[in-house]
């Protein structure tokens, strides 16, 4: 029943480079040119953690690696940087996964806070030691506060829209599952 | 489920520890590379830039357009009210454009009479904006002209009235405008009628700081302030905007570019202001150089 085929296991993996290039391509678009007083969430960064904690094997490392190294580029980030802490904690998050497998969606959703804080903070902490200049603080916690608070959303796109269900799509995971 | 175990298994192998372990190097380094000589790591970010957006440029436009339109189309519901205060507007703006043919007359006439001639070599390309920085802590845009067209980093953009940014980072097909929104812009200008010099420093709002004034009292609300030139990146003279003091009692500029919803942006050619070298000689009548006459004695 779970077992998962090369070509789904492909096909889903495209399917994250798909909607990482969908999210880059719309946070690019020349709207609004004016600085913002507040941030959308970091979508690319919430749909990874989610993909990390239901379904590890579609997003290997390697991926997330390019994926994120390209949206630094892209985004006028520090290059690498961002990256390496999302490459970091998505490990971590994926040797945790194996525990959380019959956990609630509490316990997800505060490991996904977890991750995404510290993404932040790691990456203000070693911008800050190395001298270079940096966000608003304002700005970065409002990002965090609304990447977290989109990371059910983005489960529910994940689940509903795009199949990314945990392995086990047993009667007392939906009993226990999302909200 | 046996079979989902094993996978795990496979997951944690040397292999593809090993293989974390080059990713998670890789990307320090590219970090580390990146802080240690940035120019040349940016100028690689131009390039990555500069492949990419332009295979993007035939859905953007349609799509920034769509949602332009959708957006415009929310005001339609106050059309006649908009057309009443547009009326009035115009009206204003009859009166002023009957003033300004006046000046320009004026002006042409003064100008002829004092036989200026205006710097020949200052033209303009027009771009077309394509993209924004996607983040929201970084202020710039992205053109569809670059070295192709003969772009230098560090070149001037104007929005037609006033100064939007400087170019910094060109690829062959696309150049990356450094809004003077951005926190990392800093233009030297100077400030009118008094005359004070000052550095317009972005902070990432609206209106940019009024740094490194001298004499704060001559400033006042309402002064302008246009670009001095000094440091030679920036061609001297072009409009930034008005001072302004924002509620904490510190002087801004509002700018007179309209960033709201950047368009067509012009970028100015400036090739270097040219700087007097030589101390200057004794002004006389031509003759042989000094040694040659020295030696006739």
């Amino acid at each position: 029943m779970n077992s998962v085929s090369t070509s789904q296991l492909w096909s889903k993996r495209a399917l994250f480079v798909g909607i990482c290039v969908v999210i880059l391509f719309f946070r690019v678009l020349p709207l609004n040119t004016l600085p913002p007083l507040w941030t959308g969430p970091d979508l690319l960064l919430a749909l990874t953690i989610a993909w990390v904690q239901r379904r590890p094997e579609y997003v290997p490392a390697l991926l997330i690696a390019a994926v994120m190294l390209f949206a630094d580029f892209l985004l006028q980030r520090p290059p690498g940087l961002f990256a390496l802490l999302t490459v970091l904690v998505c490990e971590q998050l994926r040797t945790g996964v194996a525990g959380l497998r019959d956990a609630s969606f509490a316990g997800e959703w505060i490991a996904a806070a977890t991750a995404i804080v510290g993404v932040t903070l790691l990456g203000r902490a070693i911008l800050a030691m190395l001298l270079v200049e940096q966000a608003p603080l304002g700005l970065t916690v409002i990002q965090m506060a609304l990447t977290i608070l989109s990371y059910p959303l983005v489960v529910l796109a994940s689940h509903l829209v795009f199949g990314v269900r945990r392995p086990n799509p047993g009667a007392d995971d939906m009993a226990k599952g999302r909200p | 489920m046996a079979r989902d175990k094993a996978q795990r298994e496979d997951y944690t192998g040397p292999v593809r520890r090993l293989l974390l372990t080059v990713i998670i190097l890789c990307l320090g380094g590219i970090f580390l590379f990146w802080r240690i000589d940035s120019p040349r790591v940016e100028q690689f970010r131009a390039r990555i830039v500069d492949h990419v957006m332009p295979s993007f440029d035939w859905a953007m436009v349609p799509v920034t357009g769509a949602i332009n339109l959708v957006r415009d189309f929310q005001s339609y519901s106050r059309l006649v009210e908009q057309n009443r205060e547009l009326r009035s507007e115009l009206r204003q703006m009859q009166a002023w454009k009957e003033a300004a043919l006046q000046l320009e007359q004026e002006n042409a006439r003064l100008l002829d009479l004092n036989n200026v001639r205006l710097d020949p070599r200052l033209t303009y390309i027009t771009g077309v904006v394509m993209a924004d920085s996607g983040s929201p802590f970084r202020q710039s845009v992205l053109l569809n002209v670059g070295a192709r067209d003969g772009l230098v980093d560090g070149w001037a953009a104007m929005d037609g009235i006033g100064l939007v940014g400087r170019v910094s980072g060109v690829g062959q097909e696309t150049a990356r405008v450094i809004l003077v929104t951005d926190a990392s812009s800093a233009i030297p200008a100077v400030i009118q009628p008094s005359g004070q010099t000052a550095l317009i420093a972005g902070d990432n709002t609206a209106a940019p700081l009024v740094d490194f004034l001298e004499k704060t009292e001559l400033v006042r609300p309402g002064d302008r302030v246009v670009s001095s030139g000094d440091g030679g990146v920036l061609p001297a003279g072009l409009l930034i905007g008005q001072v302004a003091a924002d509620r904490g009692g510190r002087l801004r500029v509002r700018l007179s570019a309209d960033l709201e919803r950047l368009e067509f942006l012009r970028i100015l050619r400036h090739h270097g202001t040219e700087t007097v070298t030589d101390p200057g000689d004794v002004v006389r009548p031509n003759r042989p150089p000094l040694p040659a006459s020295s030696a006739n004695e």
